[in-house]
């Protein structure tokens, strides 16, 4: 392969044959992934295509028709979302996703910025921070139970200190409807997702410009607001995103502190999918692909209120 | 949880980190060496502690509300391990085998699209690069229940091979971004030269790229590999239990009462991920030591 040779307009003839061989080459290169991005695509396609009650693994066979039982009709999935409770596990999602990846994205920035500015000497005790991003998913939902639930260690600190005088005194932040639980697993599972994005990030900001703001006469909290955090904006802009997606359609976490109604978007349709009758997977399948496209449109929204925010900044 | 640390150590620097100012060189940080322990100290607290909490909880399956402290301490755990070796053992294997072959997986896949992302500029690259991370973005659920029934039909289901197969698709996406920043890192004036002197595709990928993509790999393969070591769900739906997995040992146990048992197979998850990480930094050492890079 030759290294890549830009073509000026100045040279026209061998121009057009050029650039085909360019891209066929740009298809050479794509080709091994194919064989990850077929299956994802075609799964998608299935899932949306279930959703319509084709290629569905059950069919109806003639002589169940002529006794009357008969297919469902093409939207019959998609109308049976237009319940109450589906609004409800959307609405669930959508504030346990989001509240959780901007706990994440603002403390993760913090704790960051805490320990770029540590000394040399400490930073490797600060290495700390990663012990989390090893844990899988359903151990950080274990460890929020054995913390936070009305028999966990903090309500027993709590009695010992005799702030409590019984488990029943704990307020229940687990299992209450709220996500509360989920919001705090996934809190602390995505803080040194961030963390370590962030820290990284900070080590190409020159320390200088910290203290020339300092020494200009920022306070602690200008620094951070307009030294640091516009440094570190691109970043968190993306973690958010990709937090928020995450917590969105996952059901690792949501099966260990969540309850079934509302339940989030991705138990509801493995509930759909796997615990009710076979005439409800067109149904499952009609809400995975509300969730595909829903997250689909949460990123196209996000670019477009990033870019329009830089662009509003360029004007300034 | 998280902004009241910022707060409390807001609060906590001025005293300590007013004197000590002035006296620091511009370019040292400047923070005191108080509020650096205290920060510290949060840090610890809030991410050291799950491991001994872990560990206590492992060593004593008497421990009951309000104690602070268990009352006593016993081997019952222990003794659960030790007699289910076999399949906690067999268990772990078979979690590493399928994770070690989605990175190879996600390796050798994502090499050439990941130097097409790096140096490729063409119409169309923002839009390719959002499809090709789409598969870690999007919920995994909403493509592997629409392929599960093909996989059925192809005699996938129930097979190592599907695992890989699906737990490849969700986490390659980690490996392609990395691989792409160390090309990035890299530069393409290696692979012209090598070009250059006549090496052919292959020689330069294997002779020139691949070990200065080393800590690019590793990093991406690191990600893979624990995205794919912890997953319950996909390995579960595509694996049916004819692929043993430590997750799927491990979710029963978490979801019942008994809190010891689980803090111990918690313990015994974390081993695999832990001596693998140590094992491969010594070994990227290594390397670069012998190459005298």
């Amino acid at each position: 392969m030759q290294p890549p040779i830009r073509h000026s307009d100045r040279a026209p003839s061998p121009r057009a044959p050029d650039r085909s061989h360019a891209s066929a080459r740009r298809m050479a290169a794509l080709c091994p992934l194919l064989v990850l991005l077929v299956p994802f695509l075609a799964g998608v396609a299935l899932t949306a295509a279930q959703s319509l009650g084709w290629l569905l693994p059950i069919a109806y066979l003639p002589e169940q028709v002529a006794q009357g039982l008969s297919a469902p009709d093409r939207w019959a999935g998609w109308r049976q979302l237009a319940q109450p409770h589906m609004a409800g596990s959307l609405l669930l999602g959508l504030r346990v996703a989001g509240v959780s990846a901007l706990l994440s994205v603002a403390g993760g920035a913090l704790l960051a910025y805490g320990v770029w500015r540590l000394p040399a000497r400490m930073q490797l005790a600060a290495l700390v921070f990663r012990v989390p991003l090893v844990l899988p998913h359903i151990v950080v939902a274990f460890l929020v139970i054995v913390f936070w639930s009305r028999s966990g260690l903090v309500s027993a600190a709590l009695y010992q200190a005799g702030i409590i005088s019984g488990q029943a005194q704990f307020p229940a932040l687990l299992w209450s409807g709220d996500g509360m639980g989920m919001v705090m697993a996934y809190t602390y599972k995505e803080l040194p997702f961030v963390m370590l994005l962030a820290v990284a990030s900070l080590r190409r900001l020159d320390p200088r410009l910290v203290e020339t703001a300092r020494m200009l006469g920022a306070g602690r909290w200008a620094v951070l607001r307009d030294v640091v955090v516009p440094h570190l904006v691109p970043v968190l802009h993306a973690s958010f995103l990709i937090l928020f997606l995450y917590a969105f359609g996952a059901v690792e976490i949501p099966l260990l502190l969540g309850e079934s109604t509302p339940a989030m978007p991705g138990v509801a349709a493995y509930d759909l999918y796997f615990l009710r009758s076979l005439e409800d997977r067109p149904a499952a399948a009609a809400l995975l692909t509300l969730l595909l496209l829903c997250c689909t449109g949460f990123v196209a929204a996000y670019v477009r209120l990033v870019a329009g925010l830089r662009g509003r900044e360029r004007q300034l | 949880m998280s902004p009241r640390n910022g707060k409390g150590r807001g609060a906590g620097w001025p005293s300590g980190g007013a004197d000590s100012r002035p006296r620091s060189h511009p370019r040292s940080h400047p923070r005191s060496s108080l509020g650096s322990r205290l920060f510290l100290a949060v840090l610890w607290l809030l991410f050291g502690l799950p491991l001994p909490v872990l560990a206590l909880w492992a060593a004593a399956p008497g421990w009951a509300w309000p104690d602070l402290w268990p009352a006593v301490l016993g081997g019952r755990t222990t003794a659960f391990v030790l007699a289910n070796r076999q399949s906690i053992a067999g268990a772990l294997t078979s979690s590493t085998l399928y994770s070690l072959a989605v990175v190879g997986v996600t390796l050798c896949v994502c090499l050439a699209p990941a130097r097409l992302l790096a140096f490729g500029r063409f119409r169309g690259r923002g839009a390719l690069e959002g499809l090709l991370l789409a598969p870690a973005l999007l919920p995994a659920m909403g493509f592997a229940l629409g392929l599960y029934g093909t996989l059925v039909r192809l005699g996938l289901a129930d097979t190592p091979a599907g695992v890989v197969l699906v737990l490849s698709v969700v986490s390659y996406p980690y490996m392609l971004r990395a691989l792409a920043s160390g090309f990035e890192t890299v530069g393409p004036d290696y692979g012209h030269c090598a070009a250059n002197l006549g090496a052919g595709p292959l020689l330069r990928l294997l002779a020139v790229e691949l070990p200065l993509l080393l800590p690019a790999a590793v990093a991406g393969g690191s990600v893979v590999f624990l995205v794919a070591f912890s997953d319950y769900f996909l390995v579960q739906l595509v694996g049916g239990g004819g692929v043993p997995s430590f997750t799927g040992y491990l979710f029963p146990v978490l979801q019942s009462p008994d809190r010891a048992l689980a803090a111990m197979l918690s313990l015994v998850f974390l081993v695999v991920p832990v001596a693998l990480f140590v094992l491969v930094e010594g070994l990227v050492l290594a390397v670069y030591r012998r190459r005298g890079m």
